[in-house]
């Protein structure tokens, strides 16, 4: 059966204009897509790119100064611009902390238009005055981005939708299924190869197109072969999820508009309902404290450790005696007590900064439990990482870029308290910057996705209504 | 004839089990959406009454102090949320709630929601507007798809004309049938989140006037929807196509051509990054005048012209602290560079915003999201007011700051410290967000399109129906 | 499973290809087949006739397997239809009333297709050798189906069940809404398979078409077997005579 099966639905598919249809609706589609995730990646690595470059002629500048300061000659400079002030290079010369794009960055944009890419931490700006949210229009974060995980996740499954919810129906409908039903053939079997044709054929039309469309965009397949091949599984986990919901709608609904409505109702279900459903539950289950309220609290902080800075500054030279044994001059200015007051700061605030990083942790683990739930969810979640722009990259980020921080105040500590000149040859031993993206997979999310679906065929298979149940006539 | 279409209508959708569990449902999500929003909005209001006094209590209490070291030291500004944003949370959660406001400096408004949340926030959330925007026109369809075509599927259409029953007539008896049961839920909703409202101890700007202009915003959409689907069912054969086309109308016209307008909008008209706006407004403070150098080429020229306006020699010779005057002279160039630049943001906006406007033409999805959002204050627009009252009264508070230390004090005296009572006089900062006529002057284009949408589809569906 | 049916196949003349025994069908309170027993033995057409809501489209529905009896038998070349509905359908085949075929496949496509998932494979010449036997004309074998009307769509159905090979027909008012003509060619063909040995049930309520085809002649009323004649014991005007007394028996 499964070869006339095969050689006629692919006839059928071909004389009624659906794989045609399918394949232009496809690549216009990713086509578009791509085009769109290419264009946001393009413009964040030229942003860093420009910040690096403006970073560079700034340096040149101030070695330029520097060595002149060494060799004894005169610059026109404000005294306290000075480069050899290491507070002026700590503060006017920050390293540009960059999270480089992904090359499969523009899969998914995820949180990529919500966060920014590069920050310039300061010897005396403190964490909390680092913005990591990128200035973008709340319209556009509304709206959302037309991505390639927007393409799959959300109208994948309606292309599927009407590609296969009336696969029984309509052989009812038209009146052939009488004369199907009158051949020594068991439905269920039937109709499990037809989908499994059409799934075949889908998903076919979806490499070709997608190979069509990355080549197209000049995307790099030998040196990222196994990522496009964790794509590729990733969309035919996610379709075939589908196609056996269709399966099962099919076996189990008699009329074509009824499926159609199941199966919207499911993706109603599945795409739209499960995610913000579970996002209620998780900001219900671990509420974010308020940041206004944070806020108040840091202020009250603030203005306790300012009233008392110079009381600070001795118990931080107390707990740091190198300071105070290397300087013979004892000269204590405005930076010295302000260090150790963003310090003291910093430390008393941790508590309540770690609540939200704590939070958002529950939060996340939260949804990534039951993330099952909603297999929208799942491959969004699986996409986000192939591209590097997910919620934990950006946290990441943020832990890397704040350890960098105080490596870079770190560094530049021992050169204020010991009232040290800054030289030119220091330069080359300030620290420098690599973000690496941690190594994670989805591919277990995704197994349990095909695992998911195997059920449900089986489920349909045990729990089958019995042939008669297959209603034949209309 | 209307009158009995309508009546066969209505017992035809409540004899259909699948209606009746849809309309369920989606009263329950409602009601589910509706108690999240009122608790949230609770909460939200609850910490935005807490923080403003704290903070203002902060500020109050700081004590003796130099009137710039305050200006440093500085306050915030909280973005009140809405009552109405219990109906349409708009950007709320994408836009910043609170903004610091100091020394020369304008900040951007902090702590955007979102960025504290988890990338599911990124799905939408499970709130009213989600399911009077997305779920109820799903609804719609789910009703009206075949309203037509089943009478040819069945063959009553015919029995219908040999009766001598008139296009219109039947189609509007049908439309009535789908409109009033949507219409009635929304309606009820509407009215017992307005008592909700007005029973919440600090309701604000609450007014019933807005909350029925976005009663009838969401009705226009409603008939807009109802009318395109009834256009289909009236033009296609068969039940299924119908169905299959009215959900491609709604999967386009709410969720891709938003996304694709959005893509498009930034692609045209890009925001700066965080760090490229900062930096441009770095440079163009460095060429001007920076009150704490004063030896800056801009400085020493308004040295010389004071002096020569005051016809004094010196600075110590002038009637007021020549810091201070200093002082509130950078503050007035800074705030002209800010101006500048976040006039810049704004034309990059409004920019985007007519590309909004224009593909409002293919999707009433858009003028009715961002009407929606404006009549709950919830909109960028909104935000952006705030923003400018909040820049507005940072400029009109380190007026005040350094007014009081040039007057005060004598030229020099940099370790002058004013009264710990001194805080206390300046103006609280009260916000004011744009009245319902201010936000549907604004809106005007908007209102427009919904218009041409309700009239250009109630017409096409009179031609199409005309003769069945 | 093919040895099976070979084994069951090597019958006597006079074993019924079709066996009724008791059969019941009921639906709540309404009692669409009430105990009916029939047989239709090799070489024979039997005609059910009976007016809409009798029974007759439910015992073809029961021997098809489409709908479970509640209770009573029903055999196919001696295969239970209950226990093992799949086995039966190797051997017949079914022209439903309003046969329906893929409309943008032609008529060799459908034959090939309908045999294919039956297990049976031709060539494309026996293909055509078939449906030319079937009395489809060569000229409409590329054209899809869509064209076709309700005639030709029948001879793709008889061409099937040639194709099949099928021992026993199963009719359900195969010849309303034909022309005369179509009518009365396809009153031939069903002779020709009748001299092939096939046996043949045929629901209708055409009641001279009947009396030309048939052998045996059955009249239903209310799901019950009310009257069977061999064609032969008596004229089409005793028939027609006895047909409408039969009818309005019960309703008096």
């Amino acid at each position: 059966m499964l070869q006339y099966n095969f050689k006629y639905e692919w006839l059928l598919l071909i004389r009624n204009r659906w794989i045609q249809l399918l394949s232009m609706v496809l690549f216009l589609l990713f086509g578009f897509a791509v085009y769109n995730g290419m264009q946001k990646v393009e413009a964040r690595q030229a942003n860093i790119a420009a910040a690096e470059a403006e970073l560079k002629t700034q340096e040149t500048a101030s070695l330029k100064v520097l060595d002149s300061l060494e060799n004894g000659q005169k610059v026109s400079l404000s005294r306290w611009r000075l480069p050899s002030r290491p507070v002026v290079i700590g503060n006017y010369l920050p390293r540009v902390v960059s999270m480089p794009a992904k090359s499969t960055a523009f899969i998914a944009t995820g949180q990529s238009d919500l966060f920014t890419h590069y920050v310039k931490p300061t010897v005396t700006g403190d964490d909390l005055s680092i913005s990591y949210t990128e200035m973008t229009s709340p319209v556009q974060l509304l709206f959302g981005s037309f991505d390639l995980a927007f393409v799959i996740i959300y109208l994948l499954p309606l292309l599927i939708i009407a590609f296969s919810f009336n696969v029984l129906a309509s052989e009812r409908e038209s009146g052939t299924l009488k004369l199907l039903a009158a051949q020594p053939i068991r439905i269920r079997t039937w109709v499990l190869q037809k989908l499994a044709l059409r799934f075949f054929w889908l998903t076919l039309c979806i490499i070709v197109t997608l190979l069509i469309v990355f080549a197209i965009s000049s995307f790099d397949f030998s040196a990222n072969f196994s990522v496009f091949g964790s794509l590729l599984l990733y969309i035919i986990v996610y379709a075939l999820f589908w196609f056996v919901l269709a399966f099962a709608t099919n076996i189990w609904i008699h009329s074509s508009a009824k499926n159609a409505i199941a199966l919207i109702g499911f993706w109603v279900i599945f795409v739209l309902l499960s995610p913000s459903i579970l996002n209620q539950l998780s900001n219900s289950f671990y509420p974010m404290p308020s940041r206004t309220l944070m806020l108040n609290q840091m202020r009250t902080l603030k203005a306790e450790a300012t009233k008392k800075q110079d009381e600070i500054l001795d118990s931080y030279l107390r707990d740091h005696p190198e300071y105070a044994i290397n300087d013979s001059s004892q000269t204590r200015n405005f930076y010295h007590r302000y260090m150790a007051t963003q310090n003291l700061v910093k430390e008393e605030l941790r508590p309540v900064v770690e609540k939200f990083e704590t939070q958002l942790q529950n939060q996340q683990q939260w949804a990534y439990t039951f993330s099952w739930l909603s297999p929208a969810l799942t491959v969004q979640n699986a996409f986000n990482t192939l591209a590097g722009t997910s919620e934990k990259d950006y946290q990441e980020f943020r832990s890397q870029s704040l350890a960098f921080a105080k490596e870079w105040r770190d560094f530049f500590i021992p050169f204020m308290f010991n009232n040290q000149e800054f030289k030119k040859s220091d330069y080359k031993n300030l620290p420098a910057f690599e973000f690496s993206y941690a190594n994670e997979t989805s591919h277990l999310r995704i197994l349990g996705l095909l695992l998911m679906s195997v059920v449900i065929v089986t489920l349909v298979f045990v729990f089958k209504p019995k042939q008669q149940q297959i209603q034949i006539a209309m | 004839m209307i009158r009995h279409t309508f009546k066969k209508e209505t017992k035809e959708l409540w004899r259909d089990g699948r209606v009746r569990i849809a309309f369920i449902i989606v009263l329950l999500l409602t009601a589910i959406a509706v108690v999240i929003s009122t608790n949230y909005y609770k909460n939200i209001n609850e910490q935005y009454v807490e923080a403003s006094a704290n903070e203002r209590e902060v500020w109050d209490n700081q004590g003796e102090k130099n009137p710039h070291s305050a200006a440093h030291y500085g306050t915030y500004a909280f973005k009140p949320k809405y009552p109405l944003s219990l109906i349409d949370q708009g950007v709320d959660k994408y836009a910043g709630t609170s903004i610091f406001l100091e020394a020369h400096k304008r900040n951007e408004a902090q702590f955007i929601a979102a960025s504290d949340q988890t990338g599911l926030a990124r799905f939408g959330d499970l709130t009213p507007d989600f399911i009077l925007l997305f779920i109820i026109p799903l609804l719609l369809i789910l009703i009206a798809y075949n309203s037509m075509t089943k009478e040819r599927e069945r063959g009553t259409l015919t029995l219908l004309n040999s009766q001598g029953a008139v296009g219109w007539k039947i189609v509007l008896g049908k439309w009535l049938a789908i409109f009033v049961p949507v219409c009635s839920i929304v309606f009820i909703l509407f009215v017992i989140t307005g008592f909700l409202l007005s029973s919440l101890p600090d309701f604000g700007v609450f007014s019933w006037s807005s909350l029925f202009t976005l009663f009838i915003t969401y009705m226009i959409y409603y008939a807009i929807f109802i009318n395109l689907v009834l256009i289909i069912s009236a033009t296609v054969k068969k039940s299924g196509i119908a169905l299959v086309l009215s959900l491609s109308v709604w999967i386009l016209v709410c969720l891709v051509l938003p996304k694709a307008a959005s893509n498009l909008a930034e692609y045209k008209y890009p925001y700066p990054t965080r760090q490229e706006f900062a930096e441009n407004i770095a440079k163009d403070k460095k060429l001007g005048l920076d009150g704490h150098n004063p030896w800056s080429a801009a400085a020493k020229k308004l040295e010389e012209e004071t002096l020569k306006e005051y016809g004094v020699d010196s600075l110590s010779q002038l009637p007021f602290n020549y810091d201070g005057y200093r002082m509130q002279k950078g503050e007035e160039h800074e705030a002209e560079i800010y101006f500048k630049h976040y006039q810049y943001l704004k034309t990059q906006y409004s920019n985007q915003n007519s590309i909004y406007k224009t593909l409002a033409i293919i999707s009433p999805y858009l003028p009715t999201r961002f009407m929606s959002m404006a009549i709950a204050k919830t909109d960028y627009n909104t935000h952006w007011d705030f923003s400018d009252a909040a820049e507005n009264y940072r400029i009109a508070t380190q007026k005040f700051l350094n007014e009081h230390f040039a007057n005060e004090t004598s030229y020099g005296d940099w370790g002058w410290k004013a009264d710990a009572d001194f805080w206390k006089q300046l103006p609280k900062f009260e916000y004011e967000p744009p009245s319902l006529v201010e936000t549907l002057e604004t809106n005007t284009t908007s209102v427009l399109m919904m218009f041409v949408w309700l009239l250009g589809s109630f017409t096409v569906l009179f031609f199409t129906t005309k003769s069945l | 499973m093919h040895a099976v049916w070979y084994a069951k196949s090597t019958i006597t003349n006079t074993t019924p290809m079709i066996r009724i025994e008791h059969l019941t069908k009921t639906y709540g309170d309404l009692t669409a087949l009430d105990s009916l027993n029939l047989e239709v033995k090799k070489g024979e057409i039997y005609c059910l006739l009976g007016a809409n809501g009798a029974g007759k489209t439910t015992t073809i529905n029961l021997l098809l397997g489409f709908i479970k009896p509640t209770s009573g038998n029903a055999f196919i070349n001696e295969i239970d239809v209950v226990a093992q509905p799949k086995q039966t359908k190797h051997h017949l085949a079914y022209i439903p009333e309003n046969l329906m075929l893929y409309p943008s496949l032609n008529a060799i496509e459908n034959l090939d297709y309908f045999s294919g998932i039956a297990n049976k494979k031709f060539k494309k010449h026996e293909l055509e050798a078939f449906l030319v036997e079937a009395g489809l004309q060569q000229s409409a074998f590329k054209k899809p189906v869509a064209k076709y009307s309700k005639g030709m769509r029948q001879k793709v159905g008889i061409a099937i069940a040639l194709a099949k090979d099928a021992k026993v027909l199963l009719l359900d008012e195969p010849t309303s809404g034909l022309d005369p003509k179509a009518s009365n060619e396809f009153g031939q063909l069903l002779q020709k398979l009748r001299q092939k040995g096939v046996a043949t049930l045929m629901a209708t309520h055409d009641l001279f078409r009947a009396k030309e085809v048939a052998t045996t002649i059955g009249v239903m009323k209310d799901g019950k077997l009310m009257k069977q004649w061999s064609v032969d014991e008596l004229s089409l005007k005793e028939l027609e005579e006895s047909y409408l007394e039969t009818m309005s028996y019960n309703t008096l």
